[in-house]
């Protein structure tokens, strides 16, 4: 599989070129365009992280309940990716260290890694922004999207992100959310507005997104007419 | 202090490194990501009574929040803003400079933070009745919806209301016409702020306005 992105950073989108027989599950809808020999399915995927469970578990991360399959039957099969919103994207090749992705990120993977909800959501669960991770595994590659564009950095030690400009982190690093100034009572009502933050913890790299989609979605929202029933 | 603004103009986002004992303010809600060992205190921007109009008048937020590295080492923040589009950095050398609401993102110190009345002109606009004033010496750093221009006019000028971000404060501001009742209508140009005065003025490329009267009708 190869994996070329263009139109950076501003309006990303993945070119991926498949073997023959090479599978890639994306994420529904994400398909712009592709190779008419091309064999396109929709599934509940299998094994950890698949079926109807786990297709109900995507679901609750605010992933849809299905993925899209793509088996190109000869080489040279081409299928286009590209988020909804404006952004990046990011290939990441995965390895034993595992990735955890925030739900909304994922775009698409190799048929050798595995999308399991991680459980560290329960610890975000007072971010009050994206409660669930996604747990990514196995071997190859992994396309993230992103709401702005995104910049990584190695963390040795301790680093801080808001939790809504989190896209992904490597697992080598332990994180806890926590209160981003002096007093909680402040985080907790939100008056230094940066309410809760991740801590990050060890040796790793945290992949960062510039914009918060929640944040602009609010600004536009917030002045949009409501909406007639 | 160093500073880079990374990503223009779509995505700008200002990389800071502080040396140790250098801070710096910024508004709520704007650091993404820090270096942990960075300390963070919050406080009401420029006095709890200025920054009571603000929150209500000047459409800004009733807190900032100061960052300090008290460590040995430097260290990193990144700040950005909720709107995607450009992020301008200006030193101020013991003069001022007026924001629209929502532009404000950081300032270093040395640099003062108040309110001014921005006269009734400016509230029948659309704009708030009071707007952020930074003075002293240090750098302001302020973003906007879309690209950010330039100008520098020296007689009156004609803004689009919506697309002002930011001026010197001897500039004065009139709501007008862009060209009597029925021309402004028709042209759909709708109201303008006139601008009298000398000075440097900062437009936005889009507004977050036009972009609200495009979707709005299409949500049913």
């Amino acid at each position: 599989m190869n994996v070329e992105i263009l139109q950076r950073p501003d309006c990303a989108i993945a070119r991926v070129t498949l073997n023959a027989g090479e599978k890639l599950m994306a994420e529904a809808g994400s398909m712009i365009a592709m190779s008419g020999y091309i064999n396109a399915s929709t599934t509940l995927r299998k094994g950890k992280g698949g079926g109807i469970l786990g297709g109900l578990k995507r679901m609750l991360a605010g992933e849809s309940l299905f993925l899209s399959d793509f088996r190109s039957p000869t080489a040279g099969g081409e299928v286009f990716l590209a988020p909804k919103l404006l952004g990046d994207i990011l290939s990441y090749p995965v390895s034993d260290t595992g990735l955890v992705v925030q739900a909304t990120s994922y775009l698409a993977s190799e048929s050798g890694v595995d999308i399991d909800l991680g459980w560290q959501g329960f610890k975000s669960l007072f971010s009050g922004e994206n409660i669930f991770w996604l747990d990514i595994s196995g071997r190859g590659t992994v396309l993230l999207s992103s709401f702005g564009a995104i910049y990584q950095v190695p963390v040795d030690g301790e680093y801080i992100v808001d939790t809504g400009h989190i896209v992904a982190f490597e697992k080598s690093l332990t994180f806890n959310v926590t209160k981003s100034g002096s007093s909680w009572i402040g985080s907790l009502l939100g008056m230094g507005g940066e309410g809760l933050v991740c801590r990050f913890k060890g040796q790793g790299r945290v992949f960062c997104q510039t914009h918060n989609p929640n944040a602009f979605g609010q600004l536009v929202g917030s002045q949009l007419p409501v909406k007639s029933q | 202090m160093k500073h880079e603004i990374r990503y223009k103009p779509s995505f700008a986002a200002i990389f800071v490194t502080l040396n140790p004992g250098e801070s710096i303010t910024a508004e709520a809600g704007a650091m993404i990501s820090s270096d942990a060992q960075i300390s963070m205190a919050t406080h009401f921007s420029g006095g709890f009574l200025s920054a009571l109009l603000k929150k209500f008048f000047g459409g800004e937020s009733l807190f900032v929040n100061t960052f300090t590295n008290a460590t040995e080492q430097a260290k990193q923040l990144v700040f950005s803003q909720p709107a995607i589009g450009d992020i301008a950095c200006i030193e101020l050398r013991g003069n001022s400079i007026c924001f629209q609401p929502g532009a404000y993102i950081a300032h270093t110190p040395g640099v003062r933070m108040g309110v001014r009345w921005a006269g009734v002109a400016s509230w029948l606009a659309g704009e708030g009745l009071f707007k952020l004033k930074l003075s002293g010496n240090g750098l302001v750093f302020f973003g906007a919806y879309g690209g950010i221009t330039e100008k520098r006019i020296t007689s009156e000028f004609v803004v689009d209301s919506g697309h002002l971000v930011a001026y010197e404060p001897g500039i004065k501001m009139s709501v007008g016409m862009a060209g009597g009742v029925f021309g402004s209508v028709t042209s759909g140009e709708g109201f303008v702020n006139r601008l009298s005065g000398e000075g440097v003025i900062y437009l936005q490329s889009r507004s977050m306005d036009g972009l609200v009267r495009f979707l709005g009708p299409k949500f049913r």
